[in-house]
């Protein structure tokens, strides 16, 4: 799979800018940015949802639209019915890439099979869990001649054992050497993949192994702290101290340094003095979310 | 199965399982013919009663396919966009006509549950009509014209109106108001001449009459609607609304932006 300077505009704003990928057969690929880096817009023409406003993409030698019959696309929403079982909705998909008769019923429980949904096929998909469904949208792109699958954000709004679940269901997928393009804006997401494209305002900012993405970041170490109850002093005594390497996350700050050990005492004391009540602080090698930071000054999780 | 009966199972289902569906496109229409055969009869000589319980019977069986082409589909085609399932189509092999055919295909699977509900309801109601061969190939060809209508009016809603409630209320909207201005919740000869124009241009209200020309008396339609001209204009003015219909389905609902 390959774009070769892939462009995508909407009027005036330009979403997607010289975007080159090469993507091997059986890779396990992520994209990983922030909301509105035009991610998933690349995944879309990948998919053939969408076209490019100029260059071109490649599935197999041929632009996508060419190649529908090997896209198994797993968009950000819910697109099974609520009003068919997980069976119901699966002979639907079936029917439409050709099958039928009692091909279409062995495809079909075989998809079921591997998403372990077979005991819960009849039953219809309002009663899924987010986890359940998720896996039944994947199911869709497990039926033989998909060769690619392309994952929107798969596992947003899924609970830590749900997206644990789904990531290995993932993992299983890869194994059987169906090429993965996976979007997503978690790091840890991304931790599985072969090889991580990280994305922001529609170009393609680093490119490589998360392992050699890491090693190559220029920070070693990064300090998590959290706090009681999060500030506007905090964050600006803390970027007073280390600059713009402080950023809030969901249960604190986070700060880039090569030298954690002699900041410990210094942020306790600063967020101490700014009234910012501080409950842990951790050192911790750098996440991918922590070298997109780096790489880009935002934070992957912004919108 | 194929992609249009894939499709047309899918559509026919959902429809079937969807409660506010099946109460607004077949137990509504029913109710009203139950209604009207009782509030109403004591106002109708007893000679002709039968058939005029027939006629309103015929004019809410039309009413439930304006309701299913007009309401129904472009609610479906709405909310298959709006949870990403047109996105979804998009990247399959699936051909827009294809797309179109099966769900047209579900629509005409739940229009028929939807008439075989009103008629037994109908008939249960004393109402009946004047059926011989000849007259039941007629009224196919006009129930067929009426369906061509609604639908194309439904896939024109659902290729413009992007939102789902905003769809179904767009498309409940125009059923209910072209069924009242065409002569389909009252008689033909009760509307005002400007109405009545209307009523001759509407397709579908052209239908009703000529279906109650057909099926229950002559005069309960209120003129003649079985001329060469007024069925020609009928047909064709239908022919042209679906087709503008699936026009606007293959260049907007499944455009590659």
């Amino acid at each position: 799979m390959s774009t070769y300077d892939l462009c995508k505009s909407y009027g005036d704003k330009e979403v997607l800018s010289d975007v080159n990928l090469r993507i091997a057969e059986g890779e396990f690929y992520c994209l990983m940015g922030p909301n509105g880096s035009g991610k998933s817009t690349l995944l879309s023409i990948l998919a053939s949802v969408r076209r490019p406003t100029s260059g071109r993409a490649e599935l197999y030698g041929r632009p996508p639209e060419c190649s529908k019959e090997t896209i198994g696309y797993i968009p950000q929403e819910n697109f099974t019915s609520t009003h068919l079982t997980g069976r119901e909705n699966l002979r639907y998909f079936a029917g439409i890439l050709g099958y039928s008769g009692a091909e279409a019923r062995r495809i079909v429980d075989s998809a079921l099979e591997k998403t372990g949904l077979l005991e819960d096929a009849d039953r219809r998909v309002s009663q899924y869990s987010g986890g359940m469904r998720k896996r039944l949208e994947v199911a869709t792109a497990l039926f033989p001649g998909i060769r690619v699958m392309l994952l929107d954000e798969p596992t947003t709004g899924l609970d830590p054992s749900a997206r644990r679940s789904f990531l290995g269901l993932i993992q299983d997928v890869k194994a059987e050497n169906v090429t993965i393009v996976m979007v997503t804006h978690m790091g840890s997401d991304a931790e599985l993949a072969d090889r991580v494209g990280m994305i922001d305002s529609g170009r393609v900012v680093a490119e490589g192994t998360p392992q050699d993405l890491k090693a190559n970041s220029g920070t070693s170490s990064v300090l998590e702290v959290e706090v009681a109850a999060k500030t506007q002093r905090g964050l600006e005594a803390l970027r007073r101290l280390v600059g713009e390497g402080a950023v809030e996350t969901d249960n604190g700050y986070k700060i880039l340094s090569d030298d954690v050990e002699v900041l410990i005492p210094k942020v306790n004391r600063e967020l101490d003095d700014a009234g910012c009540k501080v409950l842990e602080v951790r050192a911790k090698r750098p996440s991918l979310e922590d070298v997109f930071f780096e790489l880009t000054g935002r934070a992957v999780s912004e919108g | 199965m194929g992609q249009v009966s894939s499709t047309g199972v899918r559509v026919l289902k959902e429809f079937l399982r969807q409660r506010a569906t099946v109460f607004w496109t077949i137990a509504w229409p029913s109710l009203w013919v139950f209604i009207s055969a009782v509030s109403f009869a004591s106002a109708i000589p007893e000679e002709i009663a039968a058939l005029a319980r027939g006629a309103f019977t015929i004019s809410m069986l039309l009413f439930a396919l304006m309701i299913a082409g007009m309401g129904n589909l472009p609610a479906s085609i709405a909310e298959d966009r709006e949870r990403g399932l047109m996105a979804k189509l998009k990247s399959m092999p699936l051909r827009p006509i294809n797309d179109l055919a099966g769900r047209i295909l579900g629509l005409v699977g739940f229009s028929i549950v939807a008439s075989i509900a009103v008629l037994a309801v109908g008939y249960a109601c004393g109402g009946r009509l004047n059926l011989t061969v000849a007259r039941a190939g007629a009224a196919m060809g006009f129930l067929s014209v009426a369906f061509l209508t609604s639908v194309g009016i439904g896939v024109t809603i659902g290729s413009l109106v992007k939102e789902v409630h905003g769809a179904t209320m767009t498309g409940i909207g125009i059923s209910v108001v072209t069924a009242a201005l065409g002569g389909i919740f009252a008689p033909y000869s009760a509307l005002p001449d400007f109405l009545k124009a209307f009523a001759r241009v509407y397709p579908v209200s052209s239908a009703n009459s000529s279906l109650i020309y057909i099926l229950c008396r002559e005069d309960l339609a209120g003129y003649n609607p079985i001329t060469a001209g007024q069925v020609a204009w009928t047909v064709l003015a239908s022919i042209v609304i679906f087709l503008v219909g699936v026009f606007l389905y293959s260049k907007l609902s499944w455009r590659s932006d």
